[in-house]
């Protein structure tokens, strides 16, 4: 875990320590220090808590290192607001989900073993900005046809019917259960679309970089 | 605009137009009479008939030239004359040919009893003018015997400056290829060259006239008179020149008298009126009477060159004519004056030429209106004019390279201050939306003061309160932090809410309630239909719905004691319907919390609250 708060870490140090699931690995202050301990450890971590305002750069740098060294690592942002543009940041960084650090102590260490079980949260703030990118992604990707085939994912393999249909509900306010209902799927089914949605927003975000690069004539 | 302006760029002008005048003199020196050779005879004695048709003859002697005009009262009518000439030595065996300065105005030459030559029709009157040109006919050897009778029969026509000038007959290399072909290339060929001078010259100046427009006192652009007076002049002169080659004018005579009359008239009228405009005289008391006078001039000369033909008194035009000289004499001096006290280059042209012209045409009235051996004589105003054409066409030329170069500035000008208006635009447009901007962010900091001070402010003040006066639990003290963070992350939200999109409020409501909902242990009923847009809902207004909404909300989760919450939300026409509905105790609807009422009347909502025991239904419409 990188958080700069004492208190703050050692909350949620002791409520990992306390679920048997979990195996605390180490707790660190600043962006320096979390990159030599992601460079030198032997331990592979699975999950990655950090927060975004560190006292010596931001913890999206600490979380694309992490994604980058440990593929497997699943990145988790830690935010009092869960508002819309660090969460949004996070999520193309690489982050799986966040966690509120209002957050009663029992419910930190499900939510970190619930995203390692396949349910990321999204919320409706974050559903509707997608959408809105998406929308606004298919609308530039007609244009610049011969480039966009290159480096973009096709428009619509970047959100399945399915996948913009849950995330639509979710816009709305509707929670998992009622969607499932809805739309006579699993919560299960759903929230793989959503896992599903992370991976793709990061991956996108990757590519939109190549893109922008690459239409700026800074890459071949 | 000053005339001295057309002064800039004289040197070259003069020298041009002092290469005009070389080249005139010099071909006018090649067209110089030859001596004629000894065998060249005059036949100046003659008999002639000018009975009427079917009446006996009446033969009588007479000298050539014969002005018809003169002697037969400016009327019309035929005559058939005899000239008789002998070979005192052999007949001449070489081509021989006789020559006729002025024949007609139509004519037939006989010699021996047989047809040479026909000019026109002897007998139609007033339609073909043969003797404007000089004619040479060639004689057959053959034809040629010791004692020769010449026949001319002619036609001629009221004031039409007819009859039979002084014969010449010689070998046909001398008469036709020196004398005939001077004359003809002095009245034919040189009218003809300056007629198109003329034409020229008329064409640039209307041009000019036509596409030039310069900005007047007024601010409006207009064309410049004085192009079109120089073009409408030389038109003029034109026609009146090239009526030299003419032989079948387009009119009949004496029409086609009175317009050349006219045309006549309308060169010295455009040249006087250009002559002023050129002096700068163009706003000067004196313009009105320049116009007054000009159309006088005009006017009269259709006047006068008709009664003299009409009336066969050749007076009306003579004394007209002297009118013009003198007027255009008079004109002439006060130029000169005017000259020297405010000499240019432009105004030294003018004055000149006009002086020359003047005298010229002074002399052409007193050799060819006045003085009795006048016939054949041709005007020398038509050659003298060039010079003033010349200076004409120099002054059009240089207005017009200073107009066009004046454009050239002003356009310029023109996209400076263009570019000038648009940076103090784009300046005040950037200052404007600065301040806009600077007043956005005054309205967003005023807003978020006021949600600290009605939320987190208050719920953390509160729990101040609770803790000092050691009253309330730990769970009360709790839930009011609780509720000051929930407070700020709808602030938060807020933010980031498209303005008027109910659908997107709820949606975060909902999310950042969550916790709540589910630690109450109340069923949620989540029933939000896809909403349009509430357009007039800005950032306030929406902020305000939701603090009502939460306020609803956790009256229901804290008091309400209820086992279901509903949420509805769904569009009435164009209007969001929203309704909150609990199946709790039910609450007193007349000491609903003030705050409800304000902010549903702050944000233009009709709010409507009933509650009975297991059903309160808080509903707002927004439309």
């Amino acid at each position: 875990m990188v958080e700069d708060d004492r208190s703050v870490r050692a909350f949620v140090e002791a409520s990992v320590r306390r679920s048997p699931h979990l195996h605390w690995l180490a707790g660190l202050g600043t962006v320096r220090e979390a990159l030599a301990w992601l460079a030198a450890t032997d331990e592979i971590p699975d999950v990655l808590l950090a927060d975004l305002g560190l006292p010596d750069g931001s913890g999206l740098d600490v979380i694309r290192a992490a994604v980058a060294r440990f593929p497997e690592c699943e990145p988790l942002v830690i935010s009092v607001f869960g508002d819309e543009d660090n969460v949004l940041a996070s999520i193309e960084a690489g982050a799986m989900g966040y966690i509120h650090k209002d957050a009663a102590p029992e419910d930190i260490a499900a939510t970190i073993l619930e995203m390692k079980g396949g349910a990321s949260p999204i919320s409706p703030m974050i559903a509707r900005r997608v959408l809105a990118k998406y929308r606004s992604l298919r609308l530039a990707g007609g244009r610049p046809a011969a480039t966009a085939v290159v480096v973009v994912p096709e428009a619509s393999s970047l959100l399945s019917v399915r996948e913009q249909e849950v995330l639509t509900l979710i816009a709305r306010g509707f929670s998992y259960a009622e969607i499932a209902r809805l739309k006579s799927l699993s919560v299960h089914t759903i929230q793989t679309h959503i896992k599903n949605l992370y991976g793709k927003l990061a991956v996108h975000s990757k590519n939109e970089a190549v893109f922008e690069a690459t239409r700026l004539g800074l890459l071949p | 605009m000053s005339a001295a302006n057309v002064a800039m760029d004289a040197p070259s002008g003069l020298r041009w137009g002092l290469g005009w005048l070389l080249l005139l003199v010099a071909w006018a020196a090649w067209m110089a009479p030859l001596p004629a050779g000894a065998q060249v005879r005059e036949l100046r004695e003659a008999r002639i008939d000018t009975a009427a048709p079917g009446q006996p003859p009446a033969w009588r002697d007479i000298v050539l030239p014969y002005h018809w005009d003169r002697q037969h009262d400016n009327r019309a009518g035929r005559a058939r004359f005899e000239i008789p000439f002998d070979f005192d030595g052999e007949v001449p065996a070489e081509p021989w040919g006789l020559f006729f300065p002025v024949i007609g105005n139509g004519a037939e030459v006989w010699l021996n009893g047989k047809l040479l030559a026909r000019y026109g029709d002897i007998e139609t009157p007033n339609r073909d003018d043969h003797a404007k040109a000089p004619r040479y006919v060639a004689v057959p050897p053959s034809m040629l015997q010791r004692h020769n009778l010449l026949e001319v029969r002619i036609r001629a026509d009221a004031g039409r400056r007819g009859g039979l000038a002084v014969v010449r007959s010689g070998p046909s290399s001398e008469m036709r290829d020196s004398v005939f072909s001077q004359a003809y290339a002095w009245r034919v060929t040189g009218s003809l060259l300056l007629g198109l001078f003329s034409l020229l010259v008329a064409f640039i100046a209307l041009v000019c006239w036509i596409t030039q427009r310069e900005p007047g006192p007024d601010g409006r652009l207009h064309r410049e008179s004085l192009y079109l007076w120089a073009g409408l002049a030389e038109l003029c002169w034109t026609l009146r020149v090239v009526d030299a080659v003419i032989d079948q004018p387009p009119l009949g005579w004496p029409l086609w008298g009175v317009v050349l009359a006219a045309s006549y008239a309308g060169w010295i009228c455009g040249v006087l009126l250009f002559c002023h405009y050129v002096a700068g005289w163009r706003t000067h008391a004196s313009m009105r009477w320049m116009r007054v006078g000009v159309t006088a001039l005009f006017a009269s000369s259709i006047l006068a060159s008709w009664l003299s033909y009409a009336w066969h008194q050749p007076v009306f035009l003579t004394v007209w004519l002297g009118l013009a000289s003198l007027c255009s004499a008079l004109y002439a001096c006060f130029y000169f004056g005017a000259t020297l006290r405010h000499p240019s280059t432009a105004r030294w042209l003018i004055a000149g030429a006009g002086m020359l012209n003047v005298a010229v045409g002074v002399r052409d009235w007193i050799v060819i209106r006045i003085s009795s051996s006048s016939f054949g004589v041709i005007t020398w105003n038509r050659y003298v004019s060039v010079v003033f054409g010349l200076a004409l066409l120099y002054i059009v030329l240089q207005r017009f390279h200073r107009a066009s170069g004046q454009a050239r500035e002003l356009l310029g000008t023109l996209a400076e201050r263009v570019a000038q208006r648009e940076e103090e635009l784009a300046s005040t447009y950037g200052r404007l939306e600065e301040a806009a901007r600077e007043q956005a962010r005054t309205h967003e900091r005023e807003r978020i003061l006021r949600d600290m001070h009605d939320g987190v402010g208050s719920h953390i003040s509160a729990a101040i309160r609770q803790l000092q006066a050691g009253e309330g639990s730990r769970d009360e003290l709790l839930r009011t932090l609780r509720d000051s963070l929930d407070q700020l992350k709808l602030t938060i939200d807020s933010m980031h809410l498209p303005d008027g999109d109910v659908g997107a409020l709820l949606a975060a409501l909902r999310y950042r309630l969550g916790p709540r909902f589910d630690a109450s242990g109340i069923a949620l009923e989540w029933a939000v239909d896809e909403l349009a847009p509430i357009a007039r809902l800005d950032a306030q207004a929406m902020r305000h719905l939701q603090f009502l909404l939460f306020e609803a909300i956790s009256n229901v989760l804290q008091h309400a004691q209820a086992s279901l919450l509903c949420i509805e939300a769904r569009m009435v026409g164009a209007a969001v319907r929203l309704r909150v509905i609990d199946d709790g105790r039910g609450l007193d609807v007349s000491r609903v919390p003030r705050a409800l009422h304000e902010r549903a009347r702050a944000m233009g909502a009709a709010l409507r609250l009933e509650s009975r025991p297991g059903r309160t239904v808080v509903q707002l419409d927004l439309a």
